[in-house]
């Protein structure tokens, strides 16, 4: 939608000098243009049609609310029976109908189906964030059968690595970090999401037992709130889960704590939104939405939810750190035991360093100072280990904040808590929850939020996460914004096909695995990336999907791949970040700081942990390239290498070669590469030992293209 | 291919309506957009992102120096002289002040600096600047700066990315995106910062822009750039792997779509095989005369890590490095003097005032003040009532910031606070305003320079900003 694009450009720059209902006008006589033009089918005959009416009528806001009806995303989920096609033989499930059709009506024409090799080596990169080993890729290769493909998947989806791979790309969208500052002895306790590692392993566990989608929303928003299926108090997931609201990138208010605390309800409300509704929630912040149906006041409904709750133990003090609430996860006699004991060594300690200060001093063997040693020394050897906690929230609003009740909020008058308007009652936005919401009686209303967003019945929630599931696959989403289907952006592509996936996700009772199984078992999935240039300049984007869109592996995958060829990569799964590069653990697992952009992830487009990231971009800058050629990860990993080639293959060169191609690229080398090869071990070998010689011929394959593109 | 989240194509004007296919809203919008150039060179700005690219009209500067003072400078007692302060020394200020969470300070605090003027154009500067003043007919002093954030985060926030909670690509980011930068073997945003600062990253970080545009950071000044060299390996040697590696990706490509990404890894490398034998030099101040380090201050322990911050500043500029940002840090808020004013002031001004005044003094001799922008300032200015006997709080409601060089006109002062230096009262100076005018002097209509993400364009001044032309040359 280059039109809409351009035209929300201006939106910012026009602004100023028409009213906002000239604005919407405006807006939507660009919408019919495109509708007449054929460009935008997306947006749904009937949205068009309204929308042509309304363009030429005279400016009202019951005109835009009648837009905003008849927006696509907003309507209800709609299924219509896949389209029929011609050329039914290349049909493998419904997706491809719906893509198919598309193509046929472009006269276009699918690509040829990818390789098995690629085939195998795309999948495991997609689906785990490693590449195949040579079992994997042979067993593949041998397995003629027709269900060799959709095996590959359900191995590769009962992997752990699926889950390690996957929490990544939600990690992304929650804007998580494990810490803010990336130096250990920098950093202050207090304020630092220490246990955040808890929710980052909680996500990958429910991605490998494949947690429905919509509990894994209720989780995240009033995990708290929910019961212990084993009757048991605390619920740890429940907890641990809701640090998704807690992991923001906080300043801490130096001088001006409240205006912290809105900011820290705003980033809620915003990433929330985001995540779960791809609704701009924030913009309504300090005026209402100027595009989609959320005014002023659905947002202070929503944030006197957000200010019911809190997750640091106090408002604090100006020029204060702020402390965040970390919940024991054990059950409170535990947690009340060993704290009395910590408390009790604490006073025995205190008594000790009383001696010390006596004039005369009382000598080391003196029966007082002895028996309070044997005190000190008995408490500590009865102290159980400190216990687990969680980064959470908890009911109540800010201790000693402006709201620190469970209470409706006034509006802040341009979203400021110094001037406040008028109370608003807690609920969620009219626009799409309705204007007669049952009022909410006992606690935050975060259980209403999460319930509200959690449900078959909105329209959102399952498009976004079918949408960005699609573009986690595929590159594209066919919503190419996948953090906002307002008015503001994109139509889908392929309307009909999101809503069909969107419908099949919720009856498959919100099931990813299966989402991904047919994703993957599709034509459309299996196609080659290389088409004939001719077919490609018809479709540079690949907006209907008629190849498969290759593309560079992530930061984690690059290194997660290097480590993996070496054969030493470290499977272990869960536990706090490490800030070492060098650790063998997946990439999953070395810290993410937010204040620390100087590091191997961020130099290969790792997101931004300030806020919820969408979708990655993708740059190729030569600080990149002197990392691969000269930091000693790369170097030590060429040389791992090396050393495995050598031990696999012990005499043959040719071989050792082919070895190499297939463990990283999962196929053999051609003539020119092994010559290549060759050549640079002989020049390698003048001045060095034949091992130093394979450890560059290593090095240069870990910088090649074809090692961190994926076809 | 993913590509960026790139900005809208663009297409001229009858591409647009051949594509579209007519339409009355799209008419009006085509004759709303007639009057736009295309934005610079969107295409291929993936492949080359560092390429040079020109921007929307003629520039005054082409690239920018600018010495941040973390923690917010004391505009009263620096650059803002206010006699009234001294008539009422000790007196509650005579209005209500804004309310502020929790900041107590008192009374009116006179500053304990005199000013005196300078220059032809008399332009009052502190004591406490002998050098910087010196050069006062070169420079705009805006004494009306305004900025919406009353903490160390949120201000510094808003003076690099012009957002104070969300993240935003930094001024420097947006700068690089649009323009490229001229030295291909360097980095075009560098950032030199001893200690850490607060939000740290945050404010030289590109966000939703291409990570390409984020701003290196130069933490330890003897050692500044990452992975320059590898050690172990001769440049030959090195050559050898690096051929090798050509032929291969060639050997790739085959078959493949015509793909700029990996064209553009394929340079890349090479590109970073010059690096290594370009940036050392860039970044070597042993290369430059003792005359010079005198000049700079290096030679003296007050003056020498703030004196190679500048000296380095002006070698990367020489060199084509498009911004390059100085925090003055050689621990984290050295400027946020809540107490030890009186003490403290000075000292960060004796690190400072030599070091500036030779890089302008350096700048001019090259004949590069004529298209360098310099740009000094902190978060906020400071309250000119008292915290406690002997301390400022922070202040975001009138401060003052200078500029010199290209396209500037100096020797003046712009705007004025009231009687107290409380409010900014004349001329006020958003700090969105001061972006506006900094895209303009580097060649761009703020409301033009826009990257599109998550379903909207964003750009540097967000919906605000107007160019403050009375300071252009």
């Amino acid at each position: 939608m280059i039109l809409v694009s351009m035209w929300s450009e201006r939106v910012v720059a026009i602004r100023g000098s028409l009213s906002r209902t000239e604005l919407f006008i405006f807006y939507l006589g660009i919408t019919a243009a495109l509708s007449l033009s054929g460009v935008a089918e997306a947006a749904g005959p009937a949205a068009n049609a309204e929308v042509a009416q309304v363009s030429h009528a005279s400016a009202s806001l019951s005109e835009l609310s009648n837009a905003h009806r008849r927006w696509w995303a907003y309507q209800p989920v709609r299924v219509t029976p896949p389209p029929p096609v011609r050329q039914t033989a290349w049909v493998q499930n419904e997706i491809d109908r719906y893509i198919l059709s598309e193509l046929e009506a472009r006269d276009l024409a699918p690509a040829a189906p990818a390789e098995k090799r690629t085939l195998i080596r795309r999948a495991t990169f997609n689906l785990t964030g490693l590449p195949p080993t040579l079992e994997e890729v042979e067993n593949f290769l041998r397995d003629s059968s027709s269900g060799a493909f959709a095996r590959v998947v359900d191995r590769l989806l009962g992997s752990p690595a699926y889950g390690e791979r996957w929490a990544r790309h939600w990690l992304d969208v929650v804007r998580y970090a494990d810490y803010h500052d990336a130096d250990p002895k920098a950093r202050v306790t207090s304020c630092e999401p220490l246990e955040a590692w808890r929710y980052r392993d909680w996500v990958m566990k429910s991605f490998n037992r494949d947690l429905p989608f919509d509990q894994f929303i209720v989780y995240q928003i009033a995990g708290d709130l929910l019961p212990n299926p084993t009757g048991q108090t605390p619920y740890p997931d429940g907890l641990i889960a809701t640090t998704f609201l807690v992991n923001g990138a906080w300043d801490r208010g130096d001088a001006d704590k409240e205006k912290m605390v809105s900011d820290m309800v705003d980033d809620q409300i915003d990433t929330v939104g985001k995540a779960f509704l791809g609704l701009t929630l924030g913009c309504a912040r300090c005026h209402d939405h100027k595009f989609d149906p959320i005014s002023n006041e659905d947002y202070y409904g929503l944030a006197g939810i957000f200010y019911s709750t809190h997750f640091m133990e106090s408002l604090g003090t100006k020029g204060g750190e702020i402390t965040l609430k970390r919940v024991p996860l054990v059950p409170r006699v535990v947690a009340a035991r060993r704290d009395a004991l910590v408390r009790q060594i604490e006073a025995v300690k205190a008594k000790l360093a009383g001696l010390d200060k006596l004039t005369p001093p009382v000598s080391t063997n003196h029966p007082v100072r002895v028996s309070l040693i044997q005190e000190r020394d008995a408490l500590e050897r009865e102290l159980p280990p400190p216990y687990p906690m969680a980064l959470t929230v908890q009911e109540g609003g800010m201790p000693g904040g402006l709201f620190p009740n469970i209470q409706d909020v006034p509006i802040h008058i341009r979203g400021s808590y110094t001037r406040l308007g008028s109370m608003v009652p807690r609920r969620l936005p009219k626009f799409f929850a309705g204007e007669s919401q049952p009022q909410i009686m006992q606690g935050s209303g975060r259980h209403e939020v999460a319930r509200w967003i959690a449900s078959k019945d909105n329209a959102l929630t399952a498009r976004v996460i079918v949408n960005r599931v699609w573009q986690w696959h595929f590159g594209e989403g066919l919503v190419r914004t996948p953090n906002n289907l307002g008015l503001l952006s994109e139509p889908p592509t392929h309307p009909a096909l999101l809503d069909w996936l969107a419908n099949r996700f919720v009856e498959d009772g919100w099931s990813l695995k299966k989402l991904h199984r047919r994703m993957l078992l599709s034509s459309t999935y299996q196609q080659a990336s290389a088409i004939p240039s001719a077919t490609f300049s018809r479709d540079p984007e690949n907006r209907w999907l008629g190849r498969f869109a290759a593309r560079r592996l992530e930061s984690e995958a690059i290194r997660d791949a290097m480590i993996f060829v070496t054969g030493r990569l470290d499977f272990s799964e869960g536990g706090p970040a490490s800030a070492d590069l060098s650790s063998l653990r997946r990439s999953l697992y070395v810290q993410t700081a937010r204040w620390d952009r100087s590091n191997f992830a961020m130099l290969f487009d790792a997101a931004n942990p300030d806020a919820s990231v969408e979708k990655r971009t993708v740059s190729t800058v030569a600080p990149q390239a002197l990392l691969l050629l000269n930091h000693d990860f790369v170097k030590v990993q060429a040389s791992h290498l090396a050393k495995r080639l050598l031990g696999e293959v012990p005499v043959d060169d040719m071989a050792r070669i082919h070895r190499a191609y297939r463990l990283l690229f999962a196929r053999a080398a051609d003539a020119d590469e092994v010559e290549i090869g060759r050549r640079l071990l002989e020049q390698s070998g003048k001045s060095a030992t034949s091992e130093e010689a394979w450890r560059d011929f290593a090095h240069v394959l870990l910088c090649t293209n074809e090692f961190i593109y994926v076809d | 291919m993913t590509k960026f989240v790139s900005t809208p194509r663009a297409y001229s004007r009858r591409e647009w309506l051949a594509r579209a296919g007519g339409g009355l809203g799209l008419l009006a919008l085509a004759d709303l957009l007639a009057a736009d150039s295309p934005s610079p060179a969107d295409s291929g700005r993936s492949a080359q992102p560092y390429a040079v690219r020109s921007p929307h009209h003629p520039a005054g500067a082409k690239r920018i120096i600018f010495l941040y003072m973390p923690g917010g400078p004391s505009h009263v007692d620096l650059f803002d002289p206010k006699p009234r302060l001294i008539q009422d020394n000790g007196k509650p200020l005579p209005f209500e002040k804004p309310k502020l969470e929790r900041t107590k300070t008192g009374n009116l605090l006179a500053s304990p600096w005199k000013f005196s003027r300078h220059g032809q154009s008399g332009i009052e500067v502190s004591e406490l600047l002998p050098r910087v003043a010196a050069h006062i007919d070169d420079i705009c002093v805006i004494r009306s700066m305004v900025a919406d954030n009353i903490n160390h985060s949120g201000a510094a926030l808003q003076m690099c990315t012009g957002e104070q909670a969300f993240s935003r690509p930094s001024l420097g980011s947006w700068l690089t995106y649009g323009l490229g930068t001229e030295n291909q073997d360097l980095p075009g945003f560098v950032v030199v910062s001893p200690a850490a600062v607060f939000q740290g990253a945050q404010l030289w970080a590109s966000s939703f822009l291409p990570s390409a545009y984020q701003g290196t950071l130069v933490r330890d000044l003897k050692n500044p750039i990452a992975n320059i060299r590898d050690p172990s390996s001769s440049p030959e040697r090195q050559r050898t792997k690096l051929d090798a590696l050509g032929r291969l990706n060639d050997l790739h490509k085959r078959g493949r779509l015509n793909d700029s990404e990996l064209d553009a890894r394929i340079a890349s490398f090479e590109l970073a095989f010059r690096m290594q034998r370009e940036a050392p030099e860039a970044f070597d101040l042993s290369r430059e005369s003792a005359a010079t380090h005198q000049m700079y201050g290096t030679d003296q322990p007050t003056t020498e890590l703030f004196g190679r911050q500048c000296l380095m500043a002006r070698r990367l500029v020489e060199r084509g490095v498009r911004f390059v940002q100085l925090f003055d840090a050689p621990v984290n808020n050295a400027w946020d003097h809540h107490s030890g004013l009186r003490e403290q002031l000075p000292k960060r001004c004796a690190a400072v005032d030599q070091p500036i005044a030779a890089l302008l003094t350096d700048l001019k001799a090259r004949g590069l003040l004529e298209d360098t922008l310099v740009l000094w300032g902190g978060e906020f200015g400071r309250t000119p009532t008292a915290e406690g006997t002997n301390g400022r709080e922070h202040h975001p409601f009138g401060f003052t910031m200078w500029m010199a060089g290209g396209g500037i006109r100096g020797g003046i002062v712009h705007g004025a606070t009231d009687d107290f230096g409380w409010h900014a009262v004349e001329d006020k100076v958003h700090v969105h305003d001061l972006h506006a005018t900094i895209l303009h002097l580097m060649g761009f209509d703020h409301e033009r320079l826009t990257y599109r993400h998550g379903g909207r364009d964003y750009r540097l001044t967000d919906v605000y900003g107007n160019v403050v032309h009375r300071i252009l040359a």
